[in-house]
C-alpha cells in the first residue's frame, strides 16, 4: 500500500467552500525516461484519480482527474468542494500494473 | 528547436527583427497558442471554437529543474447548479508527450480550481483549457522558462 | 541586524525601482560589488537608462548592461565591443553592469538569455547586443538633434561627442542623455557593415584585468557583510547516500560555532562566526550515513558495463550513412580501436560558494554563476517563495567551465541554511574536498572505432559505437526524447553548423550505446567534443599508420570538401613548418575538428626521452570562429583552453571507490604546472559569414594532437586517458 496524505479542514461550516489536498506516494516512471543501462524504463504511472462523497444517502462523485507521465512524482492534487454537510470521502487511485487503491476520510461540518 | 527560436521565444529580439525594446509578451498574459498546440486543443474540443479567457494557469515564469514545479488552474465560476466549470484540461508543448492533466468537475465543487505538480522538459508554452455547461470552451496559455535548457542548446 | 536590512534589501529595491546604474548605493559601503557605479555615493544624480542596455552619466561614462558571466573568458569585454560599436561611444569610457536575473524577470527578459555557457555568450546575443547600442546611439542623436531643431540625419557622431557641422555645434552623450531616456525607441535599426568595424575586432584591453590583478575585485569567496555568518557543509559521499545521524554536541560546544543543521536529506552544515571554525568542527562531528545502493561501484564495475556497451545490439544513431556494417563485413582490410576516457572534475580554482539571506518575505543570494536566471530559479525553489520575491546578485567567477552553469547544487544549500536562520546572511563555502568529492564530473565513455579498407587502403566505411555516460540523461532527463542525447555526438555530426564531422567516409554508422554510472555528469568544458575530438583524430592517424599514409596527406584527401577545416588545418601545418625536417628529437602531431559553431586545428611538438619523459615544446592552434570580436582575448582562450585541456589528458581521472570519488585535492589530482606548458602559437583567423564560439572548441585539438605527436615520437599509441602513469618508453 501508498503512503498517502490526505488533508480535509477539520470543522468547516456547513455549505462553506473547502479546499482538500491528497498526496500518493508513487514514482509516476514515464516510460521516457532512460535508466542505468541505457534502455528506457517502461511506464508505470497512476493513470486516475476520482473523489467520491457519501453523506448517509447517495454517493456522489465530486471530481476525478485523469494524470499522465507529465504528473511529477508523487503525485499531489488539491480540489474544492462545498462542505454539503457530514459525511465520508471516498479516494480512488488506478494506475498501470493493475496499481488501485482506496483510502477515505471523514467530512465533518460545525 | 533551432537556435533562432528559442531567440524568438526567450530574448524577445527575434533573429533578424527590430522589436528589441518591445517586451516579451508577459507570462500570464493571452497568447494564441503556436500552431502544435493549437491543433492538439482543436481535437480536444473536436473542433469547437476556443477563446482566450475566464481560466487562469498559475505556474512561476522561472523554472530551475522542471522536475516537480507546482500549479494551479482556476476559472471564474458561480459553479452553481445552471453555470459551473465541467472540465479543465492542460496541454504542454516540449514534453515527450503532450497531455499533463483532464480534470472533471461539477456544481458539487462550489469552486474551480485545481492544483498539482508538473514536469517540465524544457522551455515551452503550457495551455490551459477548460469547458463550461454552455458548452463554451477558453483557454489561457503561459511561456514558461526552464533555465536548465538553457545550456543545452539542441 | 537593521543595518543589513537597510542596506542589502533597500538598495536591491531601489535598484529594481529606477533600474539605473546607480541603485548599489549603500552596498558600496559594506562591500564593492564589481563595476556596479555608484552615482550617488559619488555625489553624481542617477544616471537614466537611455534603454536597457545603457546608461550615460553625465560625465560620459558610459555604462553597458551585460546579462552573461564573466569567468575569464572575456565575454564580458567582448560583449561591452559588440555594444560600444554601434553606441559610438569613447571606449575609454565604458564601464560594465550586470542587472540582476530578478530585474530581468520584472522586466519581461529584456536582456534575453542570461546563460552562459555552450560557447554562446557573444554569438548568441551578439545582434541584439549591438542593436542596444545601435538604438542608444539613435535615441542620443535624435536628442541632440531635438534640442539644435535640426534633422537628425545632419548630425555625426564620434566617441561620444555628436556633432552638426551645418551649425558647428557640438555637445556630448552625457549632455543630451536625459532627453534621450525620454524618448521612444526606433522600430528600425540598421546595422553596421562588418567592414566598417572600429572597435570589434580590435585588441583591447579587458575592462576586468586591473581589478583582478590589484586584488580590488570581490569573488563570492571574499564577500562580507555585517551580520554574517560562515557555513561548512558535508553531504554523504556516496552519490544517492542519505544522512542518518550526528553528534551535533561535539561541535557545538566548539568555540564560535552557532549552530548545527541539516541541509536536504543528505548533507549537514556546520554554521559558526568563521569558517575554519565551521570546519573544523565539522571535521570534529562524528557523523552517520546511510550510504544507500551505490557504496559498493567502482570505476573498475563501471568498466564492465561501458565495455559491454561497445557490442551491445541495441544503441541510438547520431550519424549514418550508407551501409558501414555492409562495407566493413566485406572490406579485405580492417583498422580497429577502442579508447576510453575518465571522469573528471571541473576543480575551479575558487570552490563552489553562496551567500544567501532568507526572510519569509524575500531571500537574496550573492552568488559566483554561469547562469543567473538558473540560480534565481533555484534560489525560488530553495526558498520556497516565488521568483519575484527572490533576487540573485551575480559576481565574478573564479572558474566555471560548465560547474556553475546546470546545477546549482551549492545554492540550494545555501537557501536551506539560511531559511533556519531567518535574517542573518549566511555564507556557505565547500572545502577543496567536498568541491572534489560532489563534482558535476565529465561523463566516462568508451568508444571502438572501426575503418573497412579497401586493398589500396582507401577507407569504404567508418563505424564508432561510443559506450557511455550520458550528461542529459543525469542533469536533465526529460529532455531525453526517444532515449537520444543528442549531445554525445559532438564533433560527429552530419553536415551542420554547430558541430559535425569533417570527413568524408563512403558509409558512416556512429552510435551511442548509453550506459550512465551512477556518478553525477555535468557540462566540462568542451563537453563530449573533448573524448569524440580524441577519438576521432587519434583513430584517423591510426588509419593513416596503417595504410602507410602521412597523417597531413591524409585529413587533406577527407577534407577535400570542407574547406573551413581544411583551411584551419592548412595553417597549423604551414606554421609548424609539418614537412619540413623537426628539430632532433621533435616530432609533430595533428588535430582538426568542428565544435560549438567554430572550425579549429591544432600541431603540437613534443619529445619523449629515453625514460619515457615527456616534453611538450609548442603547439600551433588555428581557430575559425566566423568574427573575431578580440582577437587577443581568443588567443588568450586558445592558451588557456591547453592549460585546462592538457592537464587533463596528462594527468587527471576521477576514479570511484566503494562508490566515491577517490581525489580529494590537488595532490591526487594534479594540474598543468608552468614549467610543463608549452609554448603556444596561436592563430586567430575569422572567415566571416558566421558567429562560432571560442572558449570550448579550441581546447578539444590539443590533447589528440600531442597524444598522436607521442605516437611518432615512440610508436605508442596511447588509447586510454589520461596518459598518467602509462610508460612513453619507445615501444
Amino acid at each position: 500500500m501508498a503512503r498517502t496524505l490526505i488533508t480535509v479542514p477539520p470543522s468547516p461550516k456547513k455549505g462553506d467552500v473547502i479546499e482538500i489536498r491528497v498526496l500518493i506516494q508513487h514514482h509516476m516512471e514515464t516510460g521516457f525516461r532512460v535508466g542505468a543501462d541505457g534502455k528506457v524504463v517502461p511506464r508505470d504511472i497512476i493513470r486516475k484519480l476520482a473523489c467520491q462523497f457519501n453523506d448517509g444517502t447517495t454517493t456522489e462523485e465530486i471530481v476525478s482527474a485523469e494524470f499522465f507521465p507529465a504528473i511529477a512524482a508523487n503525485p499531489y492534487f488539491t480540489f474544492n468542494m462545498i462542505a454539503s454537510g457530514n459525511g465520508t470521502l471516498t479516494f480512488t487511485w488506478e494506475g498501470d500494473n493493475g496499481f488501485s487503491q482506496t483510502e477515505t476520510a471523514a467530512l465533518k461540518v460545525t | 528547436m533551432t537556435s533562432g527560436r528559442r531567440r524568438l521565444l526567450l530574448a524577445g529580439a527575434g533573429a533578424g527583427a527590430v522589436s528589441l525594446l518591445r517586451p516579451v509578451a508577459h507570462a500570464q498574459t493571452l497568447l494564441s497558442p503556436p500552431d502544435e498546440l493549437a491543433a492538439l486543443v482543436k481535437a480536444y474540443t473536436q473542433g469547437a471554437v476556443v477563446l482566450p479567457g475566464k481560466v487562469k494557469l498559475d505556474i512561476s515564469p522561472l523554472v530551475d529543474n522542471g522536475n516537480s514545479v507546482p500549479i494551479t488552474i482556476s476559472v471564474a465560476s458561480p459553479m452553481s447548479a445552471t453555470d459551473y466549470v465541467k472540465s479543465i484540461a492542460m496541454f504542454n508543448e516540449k514534453n515527450p508527450q503532450r497531455d499533463v492533466i483532464r480534470v472533471l468537475l461539477g456544481p458539487r465543487s462550489g469552486k474551480a480550481s485545481v492544483s498539482t505538480r508538473i514536469r517540465l522538459a524544457n522551455s515551452q508554452k503550457l495551455i490551459a483549457v477548460a469547458q463550461l455547461s454552455d458548452g463554451t470552451w477558453w483557454s489561457h496559455t503561459v511561456d514558461v522558462l526552464v533555465t536548465l535548457a538553457a545550456c543545452i542548446d539542441i | 541586524m537593521s543595518a543589513v536590512e537597510s542596506t542589502v534589501s533597500g538598495a536591491g529595491r531601489r535598484r529594481f525601482l529606477k533600474g539605473s546604474a546607480a541603485a548599489a548605493g549603500s552596498l558600496v559601503v559594506s562591500f564593492h560589488i564589481p563595476f556596479v557605479r555608484d552615482a550617488e555615493a559619488q555625489g553624481v544624480a542617477a544616471a537614466p537608462e537611455v534603454n536597457a542596455w545603457v546608461v550615460v552619466q553625465p560625465d560620459d561614462t558610459v555604462i553597458i548592461r551585460i546579462a552573461r558571466s564573466e569567468m575569464g573568458q572575456g565575454s564580458l569585454t567582448g560583449l561591452a565591443q559588440l555594444c560600444a560599436e554601434e553606441l559610438e561611444c569613447n571606449w575609454a569610457k565604458v564601464r560594465t553592469e550586470y542587472p540582476t536575473p530578478g530585474q530581468n524577470l520584472a522586466r519581461n527578459r529584456v536582456w534575453g538569455n542570461f546563460s552562459t555557457g555552450g560557447s554562446r555568450g557573444i554569438r548568441e546575443s551578439n545582434e541584439y547586443v549591438r542593436k542596444g547600442g545601435a538604438t542608444a546611439r539613435m535615441m542620443l542623436l535624435q536628442a541632440a538633434a531635438d534640442e539644435w531643431k535640426v534633422p537628425v540625419a545632419e548630425c555625426t557622431v564620434a566617441d561620444s561627442v555628436i556633432t552638426h557641422a551645418g551649425s558647428q555645434r557640438t555637445t556630448s552623450y552625457g549632455k543630451v542623455a536625459a532627453a534621450a531616456s525620454k524618448l521612444t525607441a526606433p522600430t528600425e535599426v540598421k546595422l553596421k557593415d562588418p567592414k566598417d568595424w572600429k572597435l570589434i575586432g580590435k585588441r583591447l584591453a579587458r575592462l576586468d584585468t586591473v581589478d583582478k590583478t590589484t586584488g580590488k575585485l570581490v569573488y563570492g569567496m571574499d564577500l562580507k557583510m555585517p551580520g554574517m555568518v560562515n557555513a561548512a557543509i558535508r553531504r554523504c559521499e556516496v552519490f544517492g547516500g542519505k544522512l542518518k545521524s550526528y553528534d551535533e554536541k561535539v561541535a557545538l560546544k566548539r568555540k564560535g560555532v552557532k549552530k548545527v543543521l541539516k541541509v536536504g536529506d543528505d548533507a549537514v552544515a556546520v554554521v559558526a562566526d568563521t569558517w575554519w571554525r565551521a570546519k573544523t568542527a565539522l571535521d570534529a562531528m562524528p557523523i552517520e550515513w546511510d550510504l544507500g545502493p551505490n557504496a559498493k561501484a567502482s570505476t573498475a564495475s563501471f568498466a564492465e558495463v561501458l565495455k559491454e556497451g561497445l557490442s551491445a545490439k541495441e544503441a541510438v544513431v547520431g550519424n549514418q550513412s550508407g551501409d558501414a556494417a555492409a562495407a566493413i563485413a566485406a572490406a579485405p582490410r580492417k583498422v580497429e580501436a577502442v579508447y576510453t576516457y575518465p571522469h573528471q572534475n571541473h576543480a575551479c580554482m575558487e570552490v563552489m560558494n553562496a551567500t544567501a539571506r532568507w526572510t519569509p518575505e524575500r531571500c537574496e543570494v550573492w552568488t559566483p554563476t554561469q547562469n543567473g536566471e538558473a540560480a534565481h530559479a533555484a534560489t525560488a525553489e530553495a526558498a520556497g517563495l516565488p521568483p519575484a520575491q527572490c533576487e540573485v546578485y551575480k559576481l565574478h567567477l573564479g572558474g566555471g567551465f560548465g560547474r556553475r552553469g546546470a546545477v546549482h547544487d551549492w545554492v540550494r544549500q545555501a537557501v536551506e541554511i539560511a531559511k533556519q536562520m531567518p535574517g542573518t546572511p549566511v555564507k556557505l563555502i565547500w572545502s577543496r574536498e567536498e568541491d572534489m568529492a560532489h563534482g558535476s564530473y565529465h561523463p566516462i565513455t568508451h568508444c571502438k572505432m572501426t575503418a573497412g579498407l579497401d586493398n589500396d587502403g582507401n577507407v569504404t566505411a567508418f563505424a564508432m559505437r561510443i559506450s557511455g555516460q550520458s550528461i542529459l540523461a543525469g542533469v536533465a532527463p526529460q529532455a531525453i526524447q526517444n532515449g537520444k542525447d543528442p549531445v554525445v555526438f559532438q564533433g560527429l555530426n552530419p553536415p551542420g553548423p554547430e558541430s559535425s564531422l569533417g570527413y568524408a567516409f563512403p558509409a558512416v554508422m556512429i552510435d551511442h550505446a548509453m550506459r550512465n554510472p551512477h556518478v553525477p555528469p555535468g557540462f566540462w568544458r568542451g563537453v563530449n567534443l573533448n573524448h569524440n575530438a580524441i577519438y576521432m583524430e587519434c583513430f584517423i592517424d591510426e588509419i593513416a599508420h596503417e595504410t602507410k599514409q602521412d597523417p597531413l596527406a591524409l585529413r587533406r584527401k577527407l577534407l577535400a570538401n570542407a574547406p573551413k577545416y581544411l583551411a584551419v588545418l592548412n595553417a597549423v601545418a604551414d606554421k609548424a613548418g609539418y614537412g619540413t625536417p623537426a628539430p632532433a628529437g621533435v616530432y609533430r602531431g595533428l588535430a582538426v575538428t568542428h565544435g560549438f559553431g567554430s572550425y579549429v586545428a591544432a600541431c603540437a611538438e613534443i619529445s619523449v626521452s629515453a625514460d619515457g619523459a615527456l616534453k611538450i615544446h609548442r603547439i600551433v592552434a588555428a581557430t575559425d570562429p566566423g568574427y573575431a570580436v578580440n582577437p587577443q582575448q581568443i588567443e588568450a582562450q586558445i592558451e588557456g583552453s591547453f592549460v585546462y585541456g592538457l592537464g587533463a589528458a596528462l594527468f587527471q581521472e576521477c576514479t570511484v571507490k566503494d562508490g566515491k570519488i577517490e581525489q580529494t585535492n590537488f595532490h591526487n589530482y594534479r594540474p598543468l604546472r608552468m614549467a610543463e606548458m608549452p609554448v603556444v602559437e596561436p592563430i586567430v583567423m575569422p572567415s566571416g559569414g558566421f558567429w562560432g564560439g571560442v572558449g570550448e572548441p579550441t581546447i578539444a585539438v590539443a590533447a589528440p594532437a600531442v597524444l598522436n605527436a607521442i605516437f611518432a615520437a615512440t610508436g605508442k599509441r596511447i588509447r586510454n586517458l589520461p596518459v598518467g602513469d602509462q610508460s612513453l618508453k619507445k615501444a
